[in-house]
């Protein structure tokens, strides 16, 4: 996760969580404020009704009870009551529509209205003879055709109850009353009685009953509340009812809940879009901040990438703060990193040069130790068949001598001559390979005396004129008379010299010529053989001393031999302290010289 | 085959007059009586012709005479190119072919022989002072019939030629 998004996650938590909890618990509060209040504006308009109602019928009561108390109707002289009471009613205008008395059999024997008639069995005859003031339960009057009800109060002399006096009360002044009561614009109210009849509704037209309204059932079982509920038009209302036991009535006032509530609602959206701009602003801001934070990380981040992937670029220093500070020692370090490298690559060339030049070099030893070897292998596989060839010579011949025991005699002379030349030959070989490898293993043992270089020239020279002669090739020596002695080891001398002139023979075609020849240096005698032979190529020179060298194999049977002389000369001459130089020009001959230090004196 | 045309016109010039001397066939075709002589024993000679190359006189004289003992014909050459020639001309029942050659090795003549219709049939043995594993498949793989080391017993040898001559014939 980014430090981007974990910002903005971390504004928001430390911003939108408390103030949702703020937001949310004030709402909470507020709304139940409204409610409480809405609950009380609904109660009161139920509660003034009621009030009003009292008050009114209150006034009603001490009415009657005061008429009822009067001399006028004690006396109940007829004139005198029609008098009065005319007075009364008209003064309350509309209010009272009849007074009546009854004797205490129920009959009427006085009315406003000349009524007569029995009300022994109504209930406001028998309640007042009870000695109370009763108020009837409403009814429609047979007159007028609208609610009235009958209040009556009995009437007494000396403490004994000896009629009724009853007032038939209009309740058109007490209705006009409630409607004034302000009770809220969609507010209804209306009254009903203990049989959930209605008895006041402000439309008129609904006198009847009701059913299916939670608050009349609730208020004729005589019980006081504010509560929500569907009414008996199937709307959602907030209704409040009261029982005013005294008549009997149930006042309910109800109040559609949008309506009632439109405060919490309207709080609620408000909330909501305030709480909604917060939060964006909130978000912007985090948005904004994260990214004035997180840029110049960001850039330091490009940076480092562009020094890992090499196309490095200072990151610009935006700011003075802990960033701007990193930023910078960054470049500083990046430079110092890109010149470090810079200097470690041209080391690394340098290395890389050296190691391929070493590589070169070993491998050229390689080549040079692989050469060596496959010399070496050729070395042997000559070696065993130079030992093996005189052998089979020598089975071959012995073996026909054995079967052949009376062949020719010349045949049989023959034989044994090869022989004897293969066991001649067979010698001469081992004792080359075991000289050889006497100087290879360095324990050439010298017998150093004092040696007359040009008396072993002439001898040497002797010994292969007969040879010489037979190919037609001269042989001569220039060797001066009073020549220095040299300290070395005669016998080996005469080795390297008979291995120089043999070779000088091999090599040089008929008709050639070889000569000897010996000169005094300042401390040394030096001794030359040159031939007219076929000499060496330039690139071979250097390797015909090697041990199994031969210049070309393929003239190695022609000539004999296997390459040992050579290698033998240089040994023995190595072994005076000295060296065998060589001198050659393909086809024109080769020219091999030696030096040898004199007897000092 | 310059020769085999002289053998040709002996033949012919037999064929015409059987009583004809060596001396008037070498009068008509020019050339030595010795070599008339020499090559009408030839065409009478029904042993076994063996090749015999080596470059050693010493091994291959000794040897020489003991098949000759044993009544074989051989015919000698000392290198390469001369084993190659003599193959063609002589067509020996048999080759003895030393490894160890100046110039052209044993290996390279056997190949050759091995390419030639002519020679390609001829058994060979060679003769060698290798005796390496490597050499004797090398040797076999160019085509030789056996592989002989020296120094060798000479009766093995021997019973090495009779083998490989029965078996040619056989072919």
């Amino acid at each position: 996760m980014s430090i981007r998004l974990l910002l903005i996650i971390f504004f928001l938590l430390i911003s939108v969580v408390p103030l949702s909890i703020v937001v949310f618990i004030s709402f909470d509060h507020s709304r139940d404020v409204i409610r409480e209040t809405v609950d009380f504006n609904v109660q009161s308009a139920a509660k003034n009704t009621a009030n009003e109602i009292d008050n009114w019928m209150d006034a009603r009561r001490d009415d009657i009870r005061v008429l009822s108390q009067s001399r006028i109707i004690l006396n109940a002289d007829k004139r005198d009551l029609y008098d009065y009471l005319n007075t009364f009613q008209n003064e309350y205008r509309g209010v009272y529509r009849e007074f009546f008395m009854l004797d205490r059999n129920g009959n009427i024997k006085f009315s406003t209205l000349d009524h007569t008639g029995n009300a022994s069995k109504d209930p406001y005859f028998n309640e007042a003879m009870n000695g109370k003031l009763y108020i009837s339960d409403v009814y429609l009057s047979p007159v007028f055709g609208d609610p009235e009800i009958i209040i009556s109060s009995p009437i007494r002399n000396n403490r004994i109850t000896t009629g009724v006096f009853a007032a038939r009360v209009s309740l058109e002044n007490l209705y006009r009353d409630i409607e004034n009561i302000d009770i809220g614009k969609s507010a209804e109210i209306f009254i009903v009685n203990k049989d959930g009849s209605v008895i006041f509704h402000e439309n008129r037209s609904i006198i009847g009953s009701i059913r299916n309204d939670l608050a009349v059932s609730e208020v004729t079982y005589e019980k006081n509340d504010v509560r929500d509920y569907t009414n008996y038009r199937g709307e959602k209302v907030l209704g409040s009812y009261y029982w005013l036991p005294l008549y009997r009535w149930g006042i309910i006032v109800e109040i559609k809940q949008d309506e009632a509530y439109s405060g919490v609602l309207s709080l609620g959206e408000q909330t909501v879009g305030v709480s909604s701009i917060a939060v964006i602003c909130v978000v912007i801001l985090a948005i904004i901040l994260s990214k004035r934070i997180t840029a110049p990380i960001k850039s330091l981040e490009n940076g480092a990438l562009g020094l890992v992937e090499g196309n490095f670029k200072p990151v610009q220093v935006t700011s003075s703060n802990e960033i701007g500070r990193l930023t910078d020692i960054f470049n500083n370090t990046a430079k110092e990193l890109l010149n470090i490298r810079k200097k470690l690559e041209a080391k690394i060339e340098l290395a890389n040069k050296d190691l391929e030049e070493k590589n070169r070099e070993l491998i050229a030893a390689n080549e040079e130790l692989k050469k060596l070897d496959e010399l070496k292998s050729e070395f042997l596989s000559l070696v065993s068949h130079e030992l093996k060839t005189p052998l089979s010579s020598m089975r071959i011949s012995a073996e026909y001598l054995e079967s052949e025991a009376d062949a020719d005699p010349a045949i049989q002379k023959e034989m044994l001559a090869i022989i004897l030349r293969n066991i001649d030959r067979q010698t001469r070989l081992i004792n080359d390979i075991l000289d050889l490898s006497k100087i290879e293993a360095g324990k050439t043992e010298l017998r150093l005396e004092h040696v007359d270089i040009g008396e072993i020239a002439n001898v040497s020279v002797d010994n292969i004129r007969q040879i010489a002669l037979k190919k037609n090739i001269t042989v001569s020596a220039d060797v001066p008379e009073e020549l220095s002695p040299v300290l070395a080891d005669r016998e080996k001398l005469i080795i390297v010299l008979n291995n120089l002139l043999d070779n000088a023979l091999k090599f040089t075609p008929e008709g050639g010529s070889i000569n000897i020849s010996a000169r005094e240096m300042d401390s040394s005698v030096e001794l030359s053989i040159k031939d007219t032979g076929i000499g060496i190529e330039k690139e071979k020179l250097d390797k015909i001393f090697d041990k199994f060298y031969q210049v070309d194999s393929t003239s190695r049977r022609k000539i004999g031999g296997c390459g040992l002389g050579l290698s033998i000369s240089s040994g023995i001459i190595k072994a005076h302290d000295s060296a065998i130089h060589v001198k050659s020009e393909p086809g024109k001959g080769t020219t091999f010289s030696f030096s040898l230090k004199k007897v000092e004196k | 085959m310059k020769k085999d045309t002289i053998d040709d016109k002996i033949l012919e010039l037999v064929k015409q007059d059987e009583g004809i001397s060596n001396k008037e066939i070498a009068r008509i075709l020019g050339v030595a009586e010795g070599e008339v002589s020499y090559r009408i024993r030839k065409f009478s000679d029904t042993r076994s012709k063996i090749l015999i190359v080596d470059d050693e006189m010493d091994t291959l004289l000794p040897l020489k005479r003991s098949l000759e003992v044993d009544d074989y014909g051989v015919v000698e050459a000392h290198n390469g190119d001369e084993a190659i020639e003599k193959a063609k001309s002589e067509l020996p029942d048999l080759i003895l072919l030393d490894v160890m050659l100046p110039g052209m090795d044993g290996y390279e003549v056997c190949d050759r022989l091995r390419k030639d219709q002519l020679t390609e049939k001829i058994p060979i043995i060679m003769l060698t002072a290798k005796d390496e594993m490597g050499d004797k498949v090398e040797g076999l793989e160019t085509g030789a019939d056996d592989y002989v080391t020296k120094p060798f017993n000479l009766g093995e040898l021997k019973a090495r030629i009779k083998s490989v001559l029965r078996r040619s014939r056989n072919m």
